[in-house]
This record gives C-alpha cells, structure tokens and sequence, in this order.
C-alpha cells in the first residue's frame, strides 16, 4: 500500500488538452473516486497513473518511487477495467492466477492463492470455466479477483460496473467497497455515476474539462460544491440553481424579493443561488419566500418530484410522499437559509452559504 | 352431374409441387457446380494412375499402374527432389512470414506513428504492380548476389508478396481485438512482447491461421517468379510440371502424377484447418 502523488500532471495530443496541469495526493489506503462527465480527463488520469499514457509534463509518485517514466508492470498496480479485459482463451482460474504465472510463483503457490481469492469473492466453483461462459457480474468478479490475487500497491478501477444491471450494481458496489477496507489498498475508482461515488469514496475528486473542480468528502461534494459545475453535476436531481441578485439591501431571487435572509455579496453584483431540493419546503403561498406555478408533478414512490416555474426559472423540490399538486397550482416555497448556497454569477465560484 | 373442385386444398398442392420443384432445379445447380470443380481433380488422380497409353483417354475403367510414380521421381522428372525444393521454399517462407507478419500488423494495429496510418496501405499498394515488373530488379539483383537457381532466392522472392497480404490479414484481426487485454497484462506484470506472445496471439490464432493458410497456398502453388529465378537445382513442383512437356509430346499421366503431389497437401490442409479459416475469414462480421 502507498499514497498516489501527481504533481503538475499534464496530458496533451497536440493542442488538445486531455488533463490540464493538475496537483493531487491520494493517501495511502484511501478510496478516491475520480467523478465527471465523459471527456472530463478522469480515465486519462487514471490511466497515466497506471502507465497505460504517458504524461505530457509532470510527475508521478507511487509511495516513495518516481514512477513516472516507469513501465505499468514496474509499478506495482492493479487495474479493472470497464470491459473487463479478460483472456479469453485462458480458464477462471488462469485470469486470476496471470499475474502470479507472469511474477514466476511456482505452480503450487499460484495455486493457492487462486483459491483463496476465488473463495473471497465467491468463484471457487467456476474456476475450471472460460470467460464466455460466465455472467457479467461473475467476470467482474474474476476481473476483481485477478486485481487482488497478488496485493499490489494501487488498485485502479475504470467504471468497472457500468456494463452491469441496476440490481447487480448496488451488490458489486458493496463488494468492492467491503474488498477495499479489508485489503486496505489504496484505491482510485473512476464513474460517471455520482451514486457510485457517493457511497464508495472517501472522498472524491471532481472532474471537468481536464480541470480539477473540487477534492472533498462526499459530504462536503454534496454539501459545500465548490463550483456550479459541481452544484449542478452532483445530486439526482441536481440543485436548483436561480439567478438572483442585492437590491436595495434585500435579495432578490428570480425576479422576486426574499425578505428574512441576510444579502450575500455587494450591491448590484450578479449571484446564482443554489439550493437542493429536498432543501426546499412545499408551504401555502402566503407563508412563501418565492412563488411559482406547478409544471410537473412526479411521485417516486418514497417521494414526490414537483417541478415549478419561478419567473424564468425552472425548480425541483423534493416533498413529502402524501403531497399533491396539479399542474398549474400556483404554490408557496420556504428556503431554508442553512442550506442555500451562493455562487458569483461571473467567476462561477462558490461566495458563501447560509 | 356437376363437378365441384376443392379450391382450398388445391391451392396448397400446386404450393408444395412449386416447392419440390425448386428443390429439384436447386440439388441440380449443386451437383452440376460440384462436378465442375470436383471432375478435373478426379481426372488428375485417374490419370495418374492410368497406363500412358491411356492418359488421354477419358475411360473409366481401366487396369491402374504405379508405373507413373516411380517414373516421375526417375530422370528427367525428379520429383522427388522437386517435391523437396517446394517443401523447403514453402516452409521457409512461412516460417518468416508468418512471425514477421504477425509483428508487423500488431505494430500497424496498435502503435500510432508519423505515416502510420499510410504505411499498410503503402506496404499493399506494391501489390498492385504486376509481377512481370517486379521479376527482373529481382532477377538481375539474385544474379549479382549469385543467388539464382537457390531455395532462398525463392523464398525472398514469395516473401515479397506473401508477407503484405499476411500483414494485412492479421492487421483486420488485430484491429477487432480489445485493447484493454492486452493493456490488462501489462499492468499484471508482463511486458508488451509478453502481453502480445501470451495474450494477444493465442487469442488472434483464428485470424493468423487464416493468414498462414493464405501464404501456404500461395507459396506452395507459385509458378511465375520461380519459372524466372530458377533453372535446375531449386525448381519447385509447379514448374516440374513443364518437364512433363516433350519434343516426343505431353506426358499427360506425369503431369497428373506430379498434381497429385501439389494437391495433396490442400486437401490435407483443408481437413485440418477450415475450421480456424471459416472463423478467420468471418471473424469481426459479427459480435
């Protein structure tokens, strides 16, 4: 186990910038998720890390080794891939004992170990069979189990569940999670999936356009977005973001005033304020801080989606199950002020939260 | 008295005569292209065996003789050594072409380098020259080098057209592998020749077979460059068979003897291996 290191890491095809130039330490032990949409450098990152891309400047540390012109099988890494990458032509049992034949353990060595880490992730039965003839949650699990047979340093994991199904999703995710603190090996995890990277990482690391948008606990991704970019990209559905602005010393939020909430930021200035929306309230419209016309109502079971226009603006809130609401109602909403988030409108960066 | 005619069960009558008869007309198709290209191979190996008096003739009963054999591995004939020359030229031309190839389509396949993208095309565009144009360079260089009349001036010579296809063949089948296999053996350890030697080859061996069959019988069956290059000592089974052509006439049943020779090893071949080469040939049609 070791920590990750990149210092001034840059990935270019010509003028084409994969990852700009970004800083980053991973501790030792800690399971990092990288997150963004597709494009963002997460992958690139990643792979640069295994070796797979070779960085344009910068440097690479894996513990206290330079690795950065190294060979990915000097580096002491393990990888998953999102395709898997099995060997077809070889058995269960010869995936998961590759990297131990290719290390020249002895065959009874390989053997046991194979064994042992089947067992872990509950393969011991398969063994004997080849790739073609196993489920995609089974060779996600021999592509795990290839990963950990000889405890590499580094664990790297290229969305490695998105070729699954929903339910097989949720049970593979708590495998990788429990695989993790178990082994304890450091880990950098790769998703476009926020679920994902909520429930996994320790913390995660926000990507887009090769640019680092904010490193944080999943609390304080969720809770403190450094950026509107993190705002809108992490949360389902994401946070309403309306424009808003100080008037003569109150604040105004989509074109209407809000009385009772402290004004952010200097006179005239041009804010976006965010809010989740289970963080905004349902009440009649004399009891309203904002008010707004129903345009959607959807019940999610545990849940009610309620979707309302505010002048230009087009919000989510989250309410209770029993709530109804036709199209049209013209209907109140309560902002709680702990939980609104101000961004200048110009810089995009985040001022302060209430 | 009024006759009544069962339209609903006449219908599906005339349907099923319809049908059988375009059985019929297609079994006639199958047997009629068999016979075409299954008759002149039976023919070779009857008249191999048929007296000389004989040979011409297209009886098909007659008293087989293995008079033709042993003449045609006697003077002037010499298949024996000329079945020799084509094992050892075709042999050789494999064993280099084949790894050379298989290199050389990874390499196109996989690494991204300035002309890149053009070289395949380049490599296969020599193709397109015809032979005849190509066989005197050759000529005049293997005469300055001494090399005419020798089994690896025939081998040279087949490399020059057998390793661009070959190249080309396993370039398709690189091309539809994953590259996350081979990228999965590095980071578990292996080097990229490794990776390739112990990931990606055995997975590729449908596509490389194919390739192999393709330079076997091209090789095995090339007459033009070794007709030009050679005179006595390395001449190979196709152009033994102009031996066979005399001021006294055409010895037909040596000729067919020394066929027999050439297509025995397609017919070997094609027992063995059609499965890797049907799986070859399709491979990447569908997933």
């Amino acid at each position: 186990m070791a920590a990750v290191r990149l210092v001034s890491v840059e990935k270019r095809w010509g003028d084409v910038t994969g990852v700009a130039r970004q800083s980053l330490e991973i501790a030792d032990g800690e399971f990092m998720v990288f997150l963004g949409p597709s494009g963002c450098g997460k992958t690139t990152t990643m792979r640069m890390v295994a070796g797979l891309e070779q960085p344009s400047s910068g440097e690479i540390w894996i513990g206290d080794r330079d690795v950065t012109d190294a060979l990915p099988k000097d580096r002491d890494v393990a990888m998953v891939f999102q395709n898997y990458g099995l060997y077809p032509h070889l058995t269960v049992g010869d995936n998961i004992g590759y990297p131990l034949r290719i290390r020249g353990h002895s065959r009874d060595e390989r053997r046991a170990k194979v064994l042992e880490v089947a067992r872990k992730v509950e393969l011991e039965h398969l063994l004997e069979r080849r790739p073609r003839d196993l489920s995609g949650g089974q060779r996600q699990r021999v592509a795990l189990a290839r990963a950990i047979v000889r405890r590499p340093q580094v664990f790297l994991m290229d969305e490695p569940l998105s070729n699954l199904d929903a339910k097989l999703r949720v049970s593979m995710r708590a495998e990788i999670r429990r695989l993790q603190a178990e082994l304890r090996i450091t880990t950098i995890y790769v998703t476009h999936d926020q679920i994902e990277a909520m429930t996994l990482a320790d913390r995660i690391v926000v990507m887009q356009g090769g640019v680092i948008q904010q490193v944080g606990t999943p609390a304080q991704v969720y809770g403190q977005p450094a950026n509107l970019f993190v705002a809108g990209f992490v949360g389902s559905p994401p946070m309403n973001l309306m424009p808003a602005v100080v008037q003569d010393g109150r604040l105004h939020v989509a074109g209407q005033a809000i009385g009772g909430m402290p004004p952010v930021g200097a006179q005239g200035i041009e804010l976006v304020l965010g809010i989740r929306p289970e963080d905004l309230l349902l009440v009649p419209p004399d009891e309203a801080d904002l008010h707004g016309q129903v345009y959607m109502f959807e019940l999610t079971g545990d849940a009610v989606l309620v979707t309302v226009d505010i002048g230009s603006s087009r919000i989510c809130v989250r309410g209770d199950r029993h709530v109804r609401h036709a199209i049209g109602d013209i209907v109140g909403l309560r902002l709680d002020p702990q939980h609104c988030h101000f961004f200048d409108a110009r810089t995009q960066q985040r001022l302060a939260s209430r | 008295m009024t006759a009544h005619v069962d339209l609903s069960l006449a219908a599906p009558l005339t349907k099923a005569r319809r049908r059988r008869g375009q059985h019929g007309l297609r079994n006639a198709a199958i047997v009629l292209i068999t016979v075409v290209w299954v008759l002149p191979v039976l023919w070779i190996m009857a008249t191999a065996f048929k007296p000389p008096s004989e040979a011409a003739g297209l009886a098909l009963w007659f008293a087989p003789t293995l008079a033709n054999l042993f003449a045609s591995f006697d003077v002037p004939y010499l298949l024996g050594s000329r079945l020799l020359n084509s094992v050892l030229v075709t042999a050789g031309t494999l064993a280099i072409a084949i790894p050379v190839s298989t290199a050389a389509a990874y390499a196109f396949s996989r690494f991204r380098f300035p002309g890149g993208s053009a070289a395949p095309l380049v490599l296969l565009a020599t193709q397109f020259l015809p032979p005849v144009i190509i066989v005197i360079p050759l000529f005049v260089v293997f005469r300055n080098l001494g090399m005419l009349d020798t089994r690896l001036a025939l081998v040279i010579a087949n490399l020059s057209f057998v390793v661009p296809y070959a190249t080309w063949m396993i370039k398709g089948f690189f091309d539809a592998l994953p590259v996350d296999m081979e990228e999965a053996a590095q980071i578990d350890g292996a080097s990229r020749l490794m990776a390739l030697w112990s990931v990606v080859v055995p997975v590729a061996v449908p596509g490389i077979a194919t390739a192999a069959i393709f330079s076997f019988v091209v090789s095995w069956n090339e007459f033009f460059y070794a007709l030009v290059l050679t005179r006595d000592h390395a001449i190979t089974l196709p152009v033994a068979l102009m031996s066979a052509r005399t001021e006294q006439g055409d010895a037909w049943e040596i000729m067919a003897t020394m066929g027999l020779f050439i297509i025995a090893p397609m017919l070997v071949i094609s027992r063995f291996v059609q499965r890797y080469f049907v799986a070859g040939l399709v491979s990447g049609a569908v997933r």
